[in-house]
């Protein structure tokens, strides 16, 4: 039983690290830049989920679609201020960029919210259910479910919809899509919103079980980096699926030996992964790594 | 010329009657971290000296310049240069030691007492004789967590869970040596980083060595997320925890049933009471700053305190105020501060206990004249 407890908080803590993945690697994609406001995106994501909800007493479910909108203009700003201004930059005048704006989000956090620890509300009524004597918390099972959801939701929008060609477009080759028509610079805008909201959805998601601080957003960035690396630079569902393996092989470590032998274990594995096979599990794009 | 004479003397006089009348002006710099992962303790040090600085002993008016020193060294050291160029009464000075210790130098060389709530052991350690620290160090505050543990709960074989950070390892070693030393066998230790997001794995673990009492020693968010899983499985074994616990922040995040029959070791709890000055201080924190007082704040409003009332007994300079804080005995809100000869001004703690049925816990035992018994 408690393996399995384990086993599905191990994949709820994956499922919104998935979603931190997916935003990381679509603004990946379409930009060829990293974005390391990430981390500080689901913290704001998470904040924001803090500030509405006495102002929206319901559930955290309904405050989703309030953040992902939020979410997905404060992503425009970013790209119109920290993006377009340096695309035709060297890479690393963006990767400055965004992290000064991870700062200026980290301490605009820390005035507006104060330093202490906050919880969202659940996404239900944030109790346990009991599953065949499996008790698990409601919240997992809510996270699983809305992450899951999402993610499916972004592969309908790339496979099925001519925004999500030209998504795709832009993402694989922006000179060709520009020359067939596509309007790149849009769909950069639209990326990053895109990006954004996902970052807001798995703060909202994480900031119930497991709080936010105005400078939890390091932590969450690396775990995205991570994940994109070992999934392959560039492959979405490679971003989703090392996601998913870095929470259970956290969560499964940690149970035997300890959680400093768990990170100490995953960055060794990350080493050989790049070694043995730089291209990531799924190796779908090679790319030049930041 | 007759005219001019008695004005000679008139000025002199008009001088000394106009200074017995004007309020001592002192200048005491408050330079803490505001930003980064120590901003929750770092603010609270702050408000706890803002509070004590705008309300000075009659007589007195106290400028209190805030420097945001953030978490590194050199921003520390930079902020105590800026601010040791003007006319410096007493600095109230970062509770990170690694701040600490790089701004001891520098207050010796401009004889600048440090007026601090760092609970590192080594700042005290320097054989620098301007610091002055206004909590109770590992050495206190472990020494009554774990007589608590042995001696009032009668427990013998506790688990030890602990931050992997330099906090964490001081406050595990303290912890350790003292149980060794009461007879009591750590069945179970193990750190975790403050980045983990899931602790059912390690509460796993820790119940598997079969304890009869959980000991934390974590930061505020771990310490919230580990009671709150360890309600959720309902665990049988009493949890006493280290002073996140009692941080009104750390309560906030998790409902009052949860924290039913937990405990916590804590330099003071103002919210808990205990006397009406305890009272009037939370009363107005609350209404100065919107928030809920923790042990830091009413330290370090002693410790300013003290260096007020040093002023408000004639210390007219930096080293007059060293004098008076290195020999004087002050009868704070928290408990009464003297210092043991290197710096360390406080010498208690208190356990104070959740009832579950609110997030207000109550000091259930109080522990004075703790010197050091832990190395």
């Amino acid at each position: 039983m408690t393996t399995l407890q384990l086993l599905v908080n191990g994949l709820a803590l994956g499922a919104a690290y998935a979603l931190v993945a997916l935003g990381f690697v679509l603004v990946l994609n379409a930009t060829s830049a990293v974005n390391f406001a990430q981390g500080d995106l689901v913290t704001a994501g998470g904040l924001l989920a803090v500030a509405l909800a006495p102002l929206i007493p319901l559930p955290g479910i309904a405050l989703l679609p309030v953040v992902l909108v939020i979410m997905a203009a404060l992503g425009l700003l970013l790209a119109l201020a920290a993006y377009l201004p340096l695309r035709r930059s060297p890479p690393v005048a963006v990767f400055i960029s965004t992290i000064a704006v991870g700062i200026i989000l980290q301490n605009g956090a820390s005035v507006l919210f104060g330093p202490e620890p906050r919880a969202a509300p659940p996404l239900l009524s944030g109790g346990t259910v009991d599953l065949g004597g499996l008790v698990v918390a409601e919240q997992s099972l809510a996270i699983i479910a809305v992450a899951g959801l999402l993610i499916a939701g972004q592969q309908w929008l790339f496979a099925r919809t001519q925004v999500g060609r030209r998504l795709r477009a832009t993402a694989q080759d922006p000179e060709m899509a520009r020359a067939c028509g596509v309007p790149v610079t849009a769909m950069i805008l639209v990326t990053f919103a895109l990006g954004t909201a996902y970052a807001g959805a798995a703060g909202l998601l994480l900031a119930n079980r497991y709080f936010v601080t105005p400078t939890a957003g390091g932590d969450l960035i690396l775990k995205a980096y991570i994940a994109v690396t070992i999934g392959g630079w560039g492959s979405v569902p490679g971003a989703v699926v090392g996601a998913l393996l870095i929470a259970l092989f956290e969560v499964g470590v940690s149970s035997v030996l300890s959680y400093p032998v768990a990170l100490g274990l995953l960055y060794a594995a990350l080493l050989v992964i790049l070694l043995a096979r730089p291209q990531g599990l799924f190796g779908e794009a090679a790319r030049r790594r930041a | 010329m007759r005219r001019i004479l008695p004005l000679l003397f008139c000025v002199p006089l008009l001088c000394a009657a106009s200074g017995a009348a004007r309020a001592e002006s002192v200048s005491v710099p408050v330079l803490v971290p505001l930003t980064g992962f120590l901003s929750l303790e770092g603010t609270s040090q702050r408000n706890g000296a803002l509070l004590a600085l705008k309300n000075p002993p009659a007589g007195i008016t106290a400028d209190a310049p805030v420097i945001d020193t953030g978490t590194s060294p050199e921003a520390a050291v930079t902020a105590l240069e800026r601010a040791a160029g003007g006319p410096v009464t007493a600095v109230v000075a970062s509770m990170l030691g690694t701040q600490m210790l790089a701004m001891l130098p520098l207050a010796a060389e401009y004889k600048l007492p440090l007026v601090t709530v760092s609970g590192t052991a080594s700042i005290t350690e320097q054989s620098n004789p301007w610091v002055f620290r206004f909590f109770p160090g590992d050495a206190v505050t472990k020494e009554a967590h774990a007589r608590y543990v042995v001696e009032e709960l009668g427990k013998k074989r506790p688990a030890l869970i602990y931050q992997t950070t330099a906090y964490g390892q001081s406050g595990k070693a303290h912890l350790e040596t003292a149980f060794k030393r009461l007879g009591a066998e750590l069945v179970f230790e193990e750190g975790v980083d403050p980045a983990a997001k899931d602790l059912l794995p390690v509460l796993t673990k820790a119940l598997a060595a079969k304890p009869d009492v959980l000991v934390l020693h974590l930061h505020s968010a771990p310490t919230a997320l580990f009671v709150r899983q360890a309600a959720a499985s309902g665990i049988p074994v009493p949890i006493v925890a280290g002073s996140a616990m009692h941080q009104p922040s750390t309560a906030a995040l998790l409902e009052p049933a949860e924290l039913k029959g937990v405990c916590a070791e804590t330099a003071a709890s103002p919210i808990s009471g205990g006397s009406p000055e305890v009272e009037a201080f939370t009363a107005a924190y609350r209404a100065a700053f919107n928030a809920e007082p923790d042990a830091f704040a009413l330290g370090q409003y002693d410790g300013t305190r003290m260096v007020l009332d040093a002023v408000k007994a004639g210390a007219r300079s930096a080293e007059d105020v060293r004098k008076a804080l290195s020999t004087g005995t002050h009868q704070g809100l928290a408990m009464t501060y003297t210092s043991d000869g290197k710096g360390n001004m406080a010498h208690s703690a208190v356990i104070v206990c959740y009832d579950g049925a609110s997030r207000v816990p109550a000091i259930v035992k109080r522990y004075d004249n703790i010197t050091g018994v832990v190395k």
